[in-house]
């Protein structure tokens, strides 16, 4: 009852912002439905989404609240807030403050630069990623030198990647051996001014070329798993493992270009990354089984528009752990490629995607083929699949999860 | 002294109405009035709206609606376009800087607010189609007459109006028209009808002014049409509420205004 009166309460608000005036108010319905490709057909997800825009434009000011409503089978509904910010204008200066969604780098589905606000991958990397960036409570800066701009951005209090359920399909697959026990106590950060983020980035838009370089003081969105075996009492022998993830500092320098080659635009993208902690391959019972190293990540990709008026995308990514050791889990280099190829018809009525991430490593891959037609001006029919290839890594430890999907949209 | 000096203001007199006449008589090139047509004047700046209605073989129409800033800074032209309608584009804008000098593509730029991202984009396709119209990037303006061979085919009038017949095939093979015969009205330099052929020659697309007026002192065109004949779609292009030469300023050519946006 008090769940209903309080969506009550946030409707008539809602309502009235609508009526507000030049107030703008835009958005859309989505119908969502995912069908496993396994045995029994399982639903990976039935979702309606109600994703509203409030905006207002003035000289000096402006606003934007961006609530949406998730609705699950059984009225299980979520309301959540993915922006909710006020702008000033100055002559050479905007300033935003608070929940926004701040996005960096120039790179396509890969977060190198890309680290301010944090990731919702309860669906993996599903989602559009509008979905998957949520907003986040920052102060940020914009000073502008004709086509540079230097931004600071100050998030007061740190907020992780959110993760999917232990019981999701999405859950990450633990390669370890025994009983899994979680320790949650450690992973809170205290909201404090000490525990806050701060990120720069100084941004050029040239006819020869766009950079940007940046520098975060941050906390690694993903926690380290701290690892301690458990150890039988009578054998001795490994019984089982307690988890307990934390949040580490990280500092981040990094910067990212794009610029034409005759019909390509070539594009790039690099951070180092210092002070990430990987686990180790072989567990000790008297650590943590972390090991403090730096890491290099980088990217270079291609954009072309070939015959037939067909676009293609391609992007190499490299992961790099300097001053490397073997007890480290991961790979001293991880290799990863993304693909992508689109095609329009029918007076872009109907649009034909096909985007594909592939795992070097371990040989796994995610397939996406998609297909959307514009039934009418803002109403669009999606379809799609999921398909995951290999038995390990990023995507193969996915691939009893491959699926189709469908989406219908009607943007207002 | 001064019997020099108007002896000398004599003779600048006689030259310049001497040059006048001689230009008045002397018979214009196909690439001459092509490239009168390219540089009509149509002011230093302009904000206008533009709406674009697209109508299938059955009738059935789109809409879409953008606004749109353009200034001339001498060596480089600059445009920004704000999508409005329909609403999943909206707040997505395009930005092109067009240059003077020879052989140098423009620079263009799309801003999705889906991917909160500005991205360099290639303006080597010229040929693609602008947001499912039946108008091609070129076909908006983007091709400089130095990109076709032009030849007066014959004089005639076409909708009351004294017209150049202009033949124009692209120097480029493989280009996408094999040939576009323009009909420019003489006084106005403005191409009143356009015909397009395709690569094997069949006539693919007409193009019709409907509507062009004089606004602060230059020729405007203010309503087009772009029938293609091959797939029986059409493409109305209407430009409402412009505003010439009111001073755009120079930062409205930005990435801060394409991430801004206007609403």
């Amino acid at each position: 009852m008090k769940r209903l009166i309080f969506l009550s309460g946030i409707l008539i608000i809602l309502l009235s912002l609508i009526k507000a005036d030049n107030i703008s108010t835009t958005g859309y319905v989505r119908s969502y439905m995912g069908l496993l490709l396994n045995d029994n057909n399982d639903y990976s997800i039935i979702q309606n989404t109600l994703n509203l825009n409030f905006e207002q434009i003035k000289d000096k000011v402006a606003l934007k609240a961006n609530p949406y409503i998730y609705q699950y089978p059984h009225n299980n509904l979520k309301l959540r807030l993915r922006e909710l910010y006020m702008d000033l204008y100055f002559n050479s200066i905007d300033l935003r403050i608070g929940k926004q969604q701040i996005i960096w780098g120039k790179a396509d589905g890969v977060f190198i630069t890309d680290i301010v606000s944090p990731k919702d991958l309860t669906e993996f990397l599903l989602p559009d990623f509008e979905e998957i960036r949520m907003g986040i409570t920052s102060v940020k800066a914009d000073y502008y030198i004709g086509n540079n701009t230097l931004e600071l951005v100050w998030i007061p209090a740190f907020q992780g990647t959110v993760m999917p359920d232990s019981n999701s399909i999405w859950f990450p697959k633990m390669d370890l051996a025994g009983n899994i026990i979680y320790d949650f106590s450690d992973m809170k950060v205290n909201e404090s001014f000490k525990n806050s983020e701060f990120f720069t980035k100084f941004s050029a838009l040239t006819s020869a070329i766009d950079f940007e370089l940046m520098f975060a003081y941050a906390y690694d969105d993903d926690p380290t798993i701290h690892i301690h075996p458990i150890l039988n009492s009578q054998t001795h022998k490994l019984s089982g493992v307690l988890l307990k993830p934390k949040y580490n500092r990280l500092h981040v320098y990094g910067g990212s270009f794009s610029t034409t080659l005759g019909p390509m635009v070539l594009r790039g993208e690099g951070a180092l990354y210092t002070g990430k902690y990987f686990n180790l391959s072989e567990l000790s019972p008297s650590t943590d089984n972390i090991i403090k190293k730096d890491y290099l990540h980088y990217l270079l990709g291609i954009d072309y528009t070939t015959f037939y008026n067909i676009k293609l995308s391609a992007q190499f990514i490299q992961q790099y752990i300097l001053d490397y050791e073997d007890i480290i889990k991961n790979d001293e280099f991880e290799n990863m490629g993304t693909f992508l190829a689109t095609k329009d018809f029918l007076n872009e009525t109907l649009f034909t995607e096909l985007f594909i991430y592939y795992g070097f490593n371990n040989n796994d891959a995610l397939i996406r083929p998609k297909v959307t037609y514009d039934f009418a001006d803002g109403f669009e029919i999606l379809i799609g699949a999921n398909i995951f290839t290999g038995t390990k890594g990023r995507f193969g430890q996915f691939n009893n999860n491959d699926m189709v999907y469908s989406k219908i949209k009607y943007s207002f | 002294m001064k019997r020099t000096l108007n002896f000398l203001s004599v003779l600048f007199i006689s030259i310049i109405i001497s040059t006048t006449l001689f230009a008045q008589n002397k018979k214009l090139t196909g690439m001459e009035v092509m490239q009168k047509v390219y540089n009509r004047p149509t002011g230093k700046d302009m904000v206008s709206n533009l709406t674009m209605v697209l109508i299938n073989s059955s009738g059935n129409e789109r809409v879409r609606e953008i606004k749109q800033y353009y200034k001339d800074f001498g060596k480089v032209e600059k445009k920004i376009m704000f999508f409005i309608k329909p609403a999943d584009v909206r707040n997505t804008s395009f930005m092109n800087w067009s240059y003077d000098e020879p052989n140098k593509d423009d620079d263009q730029w799309i801003y999705l607010p889906a991917l909160k991202k500005v991205k360099r984009i290639s303006s080597d396709s010229k040929g693609d189609y602008f947001m499912g119209s039946d108008f091609t990037y070129d076909d908006l303006g983007d091709r400089k007459p130095e990109e076709d061979t032009h030849k007066i085919l014959r004089e005639e009038k076409f909708n009351g109006e004294d017209c150049y017949v202009i033949e124009s095939i692209p120097k480029e093979e493989d280009y996408m028209y094999s040939k576009t015969i323009t009909w420019v009205i003489k006084d106005k330099w403005i191409g009143l009808k356009k015909e397009f052929y395709d690569e094997d020659g069949e006539l693919l697309k007409i193009l019709n002014i409907k509507k062009y007026d004089k606004i602060s002192g230059y020729w405007i065109i203010l309503e087009t049409q772009m029938h293609n004949v091959q797939t029986d779609h059409t493409t109305k292009m209407i430009m409402s509420n412009v505003v010439i030469d009111k001073g755009v300023k120079n930062n409205m050519f930005t990435e801060r205004m394409m991430r801004r946006g206007i609403k």
